[in-house]
């Protein structure tokens, strides 16, 4: 059953008041710009995007696990990095209010770079993303211990959590699988006949 | 059965999905799952044709556009505009497509910094292209240019103006006026450093108001062929794990390169050839794949860009014996040489064992000789990248770095209106209902090298060429042609079967065998022997996919599925990168041999051309390769198609004969 946030979500149609929340942090540009003059940001406001919809009633686990995918497929390789180990680390501990809170600090903002610039500290944070999982971010980004942030990590550390709490799911995985593909095959096979 | 019900219970105590993982059989035959048809303007159906397992969502629409990037968004804009119902697959959110990574700009010859005019860029990207691109082609998209950015300013970009309100326009490389000869041009257009993200925000949102429809996080698995006709793709919806055949008259790709199947690449996780797997599985070629640019100075390992501006403010690259090598390799420009030398000499540094790092794979750049003020002022997001991705502070260690893949030239082919083509029996035939644009297509612009800042200028030309051929040739509304009940299964059973795989082999293990190889055997460095060596251990690591192991048996969100997926794609762009690098037995632009150092044309164009014997189509190498696989075996067969010489008005603007490339 697919419930009316996900029909929203497919065909995104303008609404007419609201907007994106105005992306602060009009300090010095960061990025190789040139001698180019600065940004008068019309477009953001002139052209309006439909607002994020939140998800209330998604269940935590599916919760996770699109914000993991959200997490490691990002617009430009630094948050692709950043939030991928990022997400290793805290996504699986987070309560369901940092969700959330996490949930719209990478899906609102429609500029990619200006999540890195919140966390690097360049821009001032806005507002409305502000608070505690954006502080472990900030302090994740530092960097203290020195770490070398090579690529985004494979995803094996997954299947290792997942070995924990199930220990014998491997077994029913195997079996279950055999029951799969013999089922599928027969399927297939009515299908070929037919 | 007992057994699998224990499992469905434990599982769906997980959630791994809404009871998908409940096999329907286990059910007594109701189902646990079902489509509710949501909001589209043509109904959408549910069949059950291809399987049970994976019940199917059909839908219709005039056009459907696969990738929502610069050219993707330009397309589905300019087919919304013109009153076709059109749907927009794309696996990431659009404003979250790699085109936001682009700070750059775009060029165009408005004239507004000196007087300009469109036929010298067209000059400058012939050249810039090593004469292997199409000039009719090259043509369209510079004469297009000025066209283009007004228009994307109509639509509401607010690229940067100078004082007297005219759009400000900066000098970029390889850019010059009168045919090479009056110096650097002012061409490239910008919207302060995010051009990028404002030219998906600005047709994005304008997208919307012509109701375009969107599948947003939707994984395009296959195209719909039928006899040799596009007839849509076959998606799969990463929220419910629900599979989607979008029907349409027309298709156009534009998915982006594929720098990932490297080691080293400045591209996102997502930049993984989706379009040109697709096109390859479907049986039709992929053009001068062989054609990767490098970018000098990457982060090692990271792979995120360090701008040239480190070198222009006095950051050296140095050797495992403290050396500053470049002094030796371009003894004037020193660090400052053009990129493609510079890539070149860092890596003959590390073949000739004077890399560092403990596997002596990269080189460094040093920073920490500069005084701190002149870093943090001048060039702060380096200090913060260094930190964040390397944990060096540059004030004292030097940044490792490494030449690093940044563009893909080769792609689709695609005529200059954006049709894609094949060639048979000599001839350039189109493939009716499908097109191209974008980093995944080469129509082809930028031949063997690109340059900078025509990319922008690429997605934006060509995605509104695609849109104004389909308005041309075809009306809102036509009738679909009957497809068959079955089509899409073989995409769905490759799906099932990654789905459930239990070799050895982990995708992410597979995947670093790829780019290692790549890495190693088809980098900036290539000889005969490296590749031929490179060519079997890429066949080795293809066939290794059979053995490939998944983890995650659940459909609703499967990064791991999806990550397998786009290694499988990854695997049939990079086959057919390193085969047709070792067959190209010449250097031109990007692709540089250390056994064939020199450009091999019909004639030499070093001397006079009188007196000199023309060589024959396979005697010489200014020609583009079109590469096909045998998606089963890994089997690569290439073939070869003329280089377009002609412009489209040779009255307008003259070709530009093929001439030595020097700066």
């Amino acid at each position: 059953m697919l419930s009316s946030f996900v029909a929203k979500r497919l065909v995104t149609r303008m609404c007419q008041a609201a907007w994106r929340p105005a992306i602060a942090g009009m300090g010095s540009s960061r990025g190789y710009r040139g001698d180019a003059p600065d940004d008068s940001r019309i477009d953001l406001i002139e052209i309006p995007l439909p607002p994020w919809p939140e998800r209330t009633d998604e269940p935590i686990d599916i919760k996770r696990r699109r914000l993991l995918y959200e997490s490691r497929k990002r617009g430009m390789l630094e948050n692709c990095i950043l939030l991928s180990i990022f997400a290793k680390q805290y996504l699986n501990t987070m309560t369901y209010s940092q969700l959330q809170q996490y949930d719209r600090l990478i899906n609102e903002p429609s500029n990619d770079w200006d999540i890195y610039y919140w966390a690097t500290e360049a821009y001032p944070t806005p507002e409305v993303y502000q608070g505690e999982v954006m502080d472990l971010l900030k302090e994740f980004t530092k960097n203290r211990n020195h770490e070398q942030r090579l690529d985004a990590p494979s995803l094996e550390y997954l299947e290792e959590e997942s070995k924990k709490e199930m220990p014998s799911g491997q077994e029913m995985c195997t079996e279950f699988q055999k029951e799969m593909t013999s089922r599928l095959v027969y399927v297939r096979g009515i299908i070929m006949e037919t | 059965m007992a057994t699998v019900r224990a499992a469905s219970r434990l599982l769906s105590k997980r959630v791994l999905s809404r009871a998908k993982a409940v096999p329907a059989a286990a059910v007594q035959g109701s189902r646990n799952f079902h489509f509710s048809i949501y909001g589209k303007k043509k109904s959408a159906k549910v069949s059950d044709d291809i399987s049970t397992q994976y019940p199917v969502v059909d839908h219709e629409f005039d056009a459907v556009v696969v990738g929502a990037g610069g050219a993707g968004l330009r397309a589905a804009f300019g087919l919304s505009e013109a009153g076709f119902n059109t749907a927009c697959v794309t696996k990431l959110f659009p404003t979250r497509s790699h085109t936001v990574a682009a700070q750059g700009g775009i060029n165009a010859a408005l004239g507004n910094m000196e007087e300009d005019d469109w036929r010298w860029h067209f000059y400058d990207t012939v050249k810039g292209s090593d004469w292997l691109g199409d000039q009719d082609a090259i043509h369209y998209m510079t004469e297009q240019a000025p066209a283009a950015v007004v228009e994307l300013e109509n639509f509401g970009m607010p690229f940067s103006r100078t004082e007297d309100g005219k759009i400000y326009q900066r000098a970029f490389g390889g850019q010059s006026l009168k045919y090479g000869k009056g110096g650097q041009a002012h061409r490239c257009c910008c919207v302060a450093d995010r051009t990028g993200h404002s030219l998906l925000h600005t047709l994005y949102g304008r997208s919307l108001r012509y109701d375009t429809s969107y599948f947003v996080e939707y994984f395009a698995l296959d195209l719909l062929m039928d006899d040799g006709v596009c007839k849509g793709v076959i998606a799969l919806c990463m929220e419910d794990g629900s599979i989607h055949r979008i029907r349409a008259q027309n298709t156009i790709i534009a998915t982006g390169g594929y720098g990932r199947t490297y080691f080293s690449c400045t591209s996102a996780h997502t930049s993984t050839g989706d379009g040109t797997a697709m096109v390859t599985r479907a049986g039709l070629p992929c053009q001068d794949l062989e054609f990767v640019q490098f970018h000098p100075t990457g982060i090692y390992g990271a792979g995120c860009l360090i701008t040239e501006g480190c070198r222009g403010e006095g950051g050296i690259l140095i050797n495992s014996e403290g050396e500053r090598f470049m002094e030796r390799y371009a003894p004037n420009a020193k660090d400052l040489a053009s990129r493609d030398v510079v890539s070149r000499s860092m890596t003959i540094e590390i073949r000739e064992g004077r890399g560092v790092g403990p596997e002596k794979d990269h080189v460094h750049l040093q920073l920490h000789h500069l005084p701190p003020q002149q870093l943090a002022s001048r060039l702060p997001g380096i200090s913060e990248t260094a930190m964040i991705f390397a944990g060096v502070d540059v004030t004292k260690e030097p940044i490792p770095v490494l030449p690093t893949v940044h563009y893909n030239m080769g792609g689709i082919p695609t005529n200059y209106k954006g049709q894609v083509i094949d060639h048979t029996n000599g001839k350039d035939k189109v493939v009716p209902g499908l097109y191209a644009c974008g980093e995944a297509a080469s129509a082809s612009v930028h031949g063997a090298n690109r340059l900078g800042a025509n990319s922008l200028l690429d997605l934006v030309v060509f995605g509104r060429a695609c849109a104004l051929t389909i308005t041309d040739l075809h009306k809102p509304g036509e009738k679909l042609t009957p497809l068959k009940p079955s089509a899409g299964e073989e995409s769905v059973a490759n799906l099932d079967k990654l789905r459930f795989a239990n070799g050895s082999l982990r995708t992410s293990e597979i995947r670093l065998n790829m780019q290692k190889t790549m890495q190693n055997h088809a980098a900036v460095f290539r000889t005969g022997s490296v590749l031929k060596e490179g060519c079997d251990k890429m066949d080795d690591v293809y066939q290794s996919m059979e053995n490939i192991k998944t983890f995650d048996r659940g459909i609703v969100w499967n990064t791991d599925l999806v990550e397998s997926l786009e290694l499988q794609n990854l695997l049939l762009n990079a086959v057919q990168t390193i085969n047709a690098a070792e067959q190209r037995k010449e250097s031109r632009g990007a692709h540089a041999r250390e056994d064939f150092k020199d450009r091999v044309d019909e004639y030499d164009y070093s001397k006079p051309l009188e007196g000199q014997q023309k060589k024959t189509f396979d005697q010489h190498w200014r020609k583009h390769t079109l590469s096909y696989v045998d998606p089963k075996t890994g089997k690569v067969a290439l073939k070869y198609r003329p280089v377009i010489d002609s412009s489209l008005n040779e009255q307008d603007c003259a070709h530009v004969p093929p001439a030595i490339r020097s700066y």
